[in-house]
């Protein structure tokens, strides 16, 4: 019974996603407070990246007091038909992360505890809640030709 | 060399850094599902206590705080010294309930600031609440936005930095021409020191080498400041380490240190501070590992262990190093006097001690209007360190808390201890007390029951123990109004000899400071 049910959702994909294998990714970070240095974005791909530090593409961009978008194009997505499984299932999961190096210092300011004390935030405009932000929190899928996700920078 | 040291420490903390961060778990949430039954414990809390205020009159001070107090003369009954001059400034948590919720612990009241100015004659209270962030956020939503360290809130407001949280509401120190609002776990809040008008999150760094290292570190609510003026303070950090403080009294950093003081108690509340050392003494407490992830908000998170030696850690002021440690038998205190040193190295200091943190619960009871019986309450002992690593202790019968010594002697040799403690009521503190602690001999006032005192503190002109004046508020039950008293400091049983009458009451508070004009 799973079994059909999953068949069923899997060629329901196959008609609703096209078979392409490079996506485009815009990320929006809103909230930010001034044109001072730079915004460094880390795009991981999967959690073991993510968890060992290990960017998949990075990028930097001139701080902009506001809102800036950034994109990364031809991302690698597993083709869905080559297994027809579901796109949670496939290791299509990407997470970011992102500072704003106001002082240009190239690295996250931090206080003594150990906390940031320059802006950052995370896809999915997920939030640290006396703790850290948990991967499954921030982690997203490339499921259409260009997704867009969208965070508000914490300072 | 120390801005050496402390970038090696700095880079030495990077991988705590990172744990700490978003890993220190000061207070944490709790899962959604028990959300909504927790915060049904906030309701419940608001219809217990205003049920029961309504036959027991003594909990008066804990009702909740609508708005600030404009300035306001008070009725003077007896004669006012003339000598006495300037602002006791103190602070307490006073913002309890918002719309049908009320907190379930005192300790998460927003702080609110009660100031008496001495002039020629006259007296006037003003009290204003400290615009923290949060207090401006839930003022403006007008409920309850942040879960607390006791109270889980439904869709609580995510929390990345404590300060999200802070409600600065334990004590005020005067600094430079400002006073300091302080709370446990994380900044100072800067405010006028005549209008009460918050000003700014302090940045410790600011202005100093420092820059930004210190911004939103734990700047604790029981600082010491020296007879030069120096501030000295620690701020416990959630992975367990400390830092500690050296500040000008412009409230300029002049040296910063961390330890690892493997700590796992979670909270740490005062410290102590010799002419040469800092006392940095850690209560019985660890980490409270419970499966149920409904129960580990901050006041849940640690627990008594009467197997677990009460730690000293010697740390030398210069340095910032830690030099010795001592062990003494399991305990707790929220509160020390002073501390002093011999010139061959031995150290004494005064605790107000128990054997268990049952105060936690008792005070949360209070919050639903159940009052606690002080048969609980903890007493002075006096501790003596001795060089070849052995300690003594010495226990004074009867309770005591809310210690005060001359402001002169903070890290000199003290001989009278000012505290508090309960007589005829059963379940609030309603003597105040001057134990000489080299002959045990007691001067005591009773206020008695109708009464409840709150922290006094001394005030005088001259560096001399014993002269001048000891002051504090008591909140008088059957006319519902708040008073302050003054007493000649080596006389108490006396009683005061000016008491001056506020024409309402105000929340109780914590602690405070005068700050002489």
């Amino acid at each position: 019974m799973n079994s059909t049910l999953t068949t069923i959702c899997s060629i329901a994909m196959l008609f609703t996603t096209p078979l392409l294998s490079a996506k485009t990714l815009e990320f929006t970070i809103d909230g930010i407070k001034s044109s001072k240095g730079k915004i460094y974005v880390q795009l991981f791909k999967g959690e073991g990246n993510y968890q060992s530090n290990k960017a998949y593409l990075s990028s930097i961009a001139v701080a902009k007091q506001g809102q800036i978008t950034i994109r990364f194009n031809d991302l690698d997505v597993d083709d869905l038909a080559t297994d027809g499984a579901d796109a949670n299932d496939l290791n299509n999961d990407y997470a970011i992360r992102y500072y704003h190096d106001e002082n240009d210092s190239a690295s996250m300011e931090t206080n003594l505890f150990g906390m940031p004390t320059e802006g950052y935030g995370y896809s999915n405009n997920a939030k640290a809640n006396y703790g850290p932000v948990k991967y499954k929190q921030i982690k997203f899928y490339l499921t259409t030709e260009t997704v867009s996700n969208t965070s508000t920078i914490v300072y | 060399m120390q801005r050496r040291q402390l970038l090696k420490n700095i880079a030495g903390l990077a991988g705590v850094g990172a744990s700490s961060l978003v890993l220190g778990n000061p207070i944490a949430t709790l899962v959604n599902s028990s959300t909504q039954r927790k915060a049904d414990l906030l309701v419940n809390a608001k219809q217990a206590f205003s049920s029961a205020i309504k036959t027991s009159p003594t909990l008066l001070g804990l009702q909740n705080t609508t708005g600030n107090f404009p300035p306001q003369q008070l009725i003077i009954e007896g004669k006012l010294p003339n000598d006495i001059s300037g602002v006791l400034y103190r602070n307490g948590p006073a913002k309890f309930e918002r719309g049908d919720q009320r907190y379930l612990h005192q300790f998460e009241g927003d702080g609110m600031i009660n100031s008496f100015t001495f002039s020629e004659q006259s007296i006037t209270h003003q009290g204003k609440f400290v615009q923290t962030t949060k207090f401006i956020a839930e003022q403006q939503k007008n409920k309850f936005l942040y879960s607390g360290p006791l109270s889980q809130i439904e869709n609580s407001r995510n929390v990345s930095l404590a300060d999200a949280v802070n409600t600065a509401n334990i004590n005020v120190i005067p600094v430079n021409d400002e006073i300091w609002a302080l709370w446990e776990s994380g900044s100072a809040t800067a405010m006028n020191a005549k209008t009460l008008d918050t000003k700014r999150r302090v940045n410790l760094g600011e202005n100093s080498q420092y820059g930004d290292k210190l911004k939103g570190l734990a700047f604790s609510a029981h600082p010491k400041i020296e007879a030069n003026g120096d501030i000295w303070n620690f701020g416990l950090s959630p992975s367990g380490h400390i830092a500690l403080y050296q500040l000008s009294s412009k409230g300029i950093v002049k040296n910063v240190g961390m330890i690892n003081a493997h700590y796992r108690g979670k909270m740490l509340h005062d410290f102590l501070i010799t002419h040469k050392h800092i006392l940095i003494i850690l209560p019985s407490l660890t980490a409270n590992s419970v499966n149920d992830s409904s129960a580990t908000a901050l006041f849940k998170s640690f627990k008594y262990d009467e197997n677990l030696p009460m730690q000293v850690l010697v740390i030398d002021k210069q340095s910032l190093t830690l030099k010795k440690q001592f062990e003494l038998d399991a305990g707790f205190a929220f509160h020390f006097g002073n501390a002093w040193e011999e010139t061959d190295g031995t150290i004494h200091f005064d605790a107000s001690i128990n054997t268990n943190v049952d105060v936690m619960d008792e005070l949360s009871e209070l919050m639903s209007g159940k009052l606690r019986n002080l048969d609980n309450s903890p007493h002075t002992a006096l501790f003596t360190l001795h060089t070849n690593g052995s300690t003594t202790k010495s226990s004074i019968e009867g309770d005591s808390e809310f210690p005060r010594v001359y402001d002169h002697l903070v890290g000199q040799r003290n001989k009278k201890l000012y505290t508090l403690s309960h007589t005829e009521s059963n379940f609030w503190r309603d003597t105040v007390c001057c134990l000489d602690t080299d002959s045990g001999e007691k001067d005591k006032f009773v206020y008695g029951e109708d009464f409840i005192a709150e922290e006094h503190i001394i005030v005088s002109n001259t560096a001399k123990e014993g002269e001048g004046y000891l002051v504090g508020t008591a909140l008088h039950i059957p006319s519902k109004r708040t008073c302050l008293n003054i007493f000649k400091a080596d006389s108490l049983s006396e009683g005061p000899i000016c008491r001056a009458w506020l024409p309402y009451h105000i929340p109780l508070g914590l602690h405070g400071s005068f700050k002489a004009s």
